[in-house]
């Protein structure tokens, strides 16, 4: 069976269904739980989310690359763009706090993400932003 | 994703199908939005069709919460899957939002 998968989007939103579909079905190609085709999924969601609305200053259409890999028990995310810089790792804890009143939403995809991976890390090089998620799993 | 809506009483309910996320969420928003005014201010909000949501879903019922707010009006949620719970906890929003296990209850609670 395939052991990774490759796609490459345009950065529009409607694009994010096209890649969310193609990981839960390898995930179930590869009788992986639902709760972690429910984490890929928002993962996934997430960034791609963030660096579309929020990556870039021009109009102009960008691609953006996504491999979706599983070795031995470990799955692995890459998503590589070429917007503005924006380390996500680096990003401030929401707040999960404050009453109704004064709650605030900002930051809470990246957060979601942080606790449910087992690594993040982030790197910038020739103006591209790399990202690359991993989490083990229960395949084998 | 589809909203299915339903007022009994002075009560509406709110049955959400499929996925909440950043393609839907605005859908969710002109729908439910909109509705919450002093007269209405008792929700429902069944999940038990409701497969996935995102930060932008989140986003739109702590909107729909605070609005509610200003009304002292009240928000419940139920049928609830385990994922989707252990998003709103990570978030930190099960202060804010109750969860019971089925339109009965919430019923119930949202009468009290």
């Amino acid at each position: 069976m395939e052991n990774i998968i490759s796609i490459q989007i345009l950065n529009k939103i409607p694009e994010i269904k096209r890649v969310c579909d193609a990981v839960a079905d390898f995930n179930r190609q590869h009788s992986l739980s639902e709760k972690i085709i429910f984490t890929f999924h928002l993962a996934i969601d997430e960034i791609l989310t963030n660096i579309i609305s929020y990556g870039y200053t021009d109009q102009n259409d960008h691609n953006i690359d996504i491999h979706y890999s599983l070795k031995k028990n470990q799955l692995k995310l890459k998503i590589t763009d070429d917007g503005n810089p924006f380390d996500p790792t680096q990003a401030p804890k929401p707040d999960l706090k404050s009453d109704l009143e004064h709650r605030k939403i900002g930051g809470l995809g990246i957060y979601l993400i942080k606790n449910m991976m087992d690594d993040i890390k982030y790197s910038s090089e020739n103006g591209k932003n790399t990202l690359v998620l991993t989490k083990k799993c229960d395949y084998k | 994703m589809q909203v299915k809506i339903e007022k009994i009483e002075n009560i509406y309910i709110f049955s959400i199908e499929g996925n909440l996320d950043s393609n839907t969420a605005g859908d969710l928003e002109k729908k439910l939005i909109p509705v919450i005014d002093p007269n209405n201010t008792r929700f429902i909000l069944d999940f038990s069709e409701l497969n996935y949501i995102s930060s932008a879903g989140l986003r739109v019922l702590l909107s729909a919460a605070k609005k509610l707010n200003q009304f002292r009006g009240k928000l419940i949620l139920c049928s609830v899957k385990k994922d989707i719970k252990e998003v709103f906890e990570i978030a930190g929003l099960l202060p804010i939002f109750p969860i019971v296990d089925d339109p009965e209850a919430a019923a119930q609670k949202i009468l009290q």
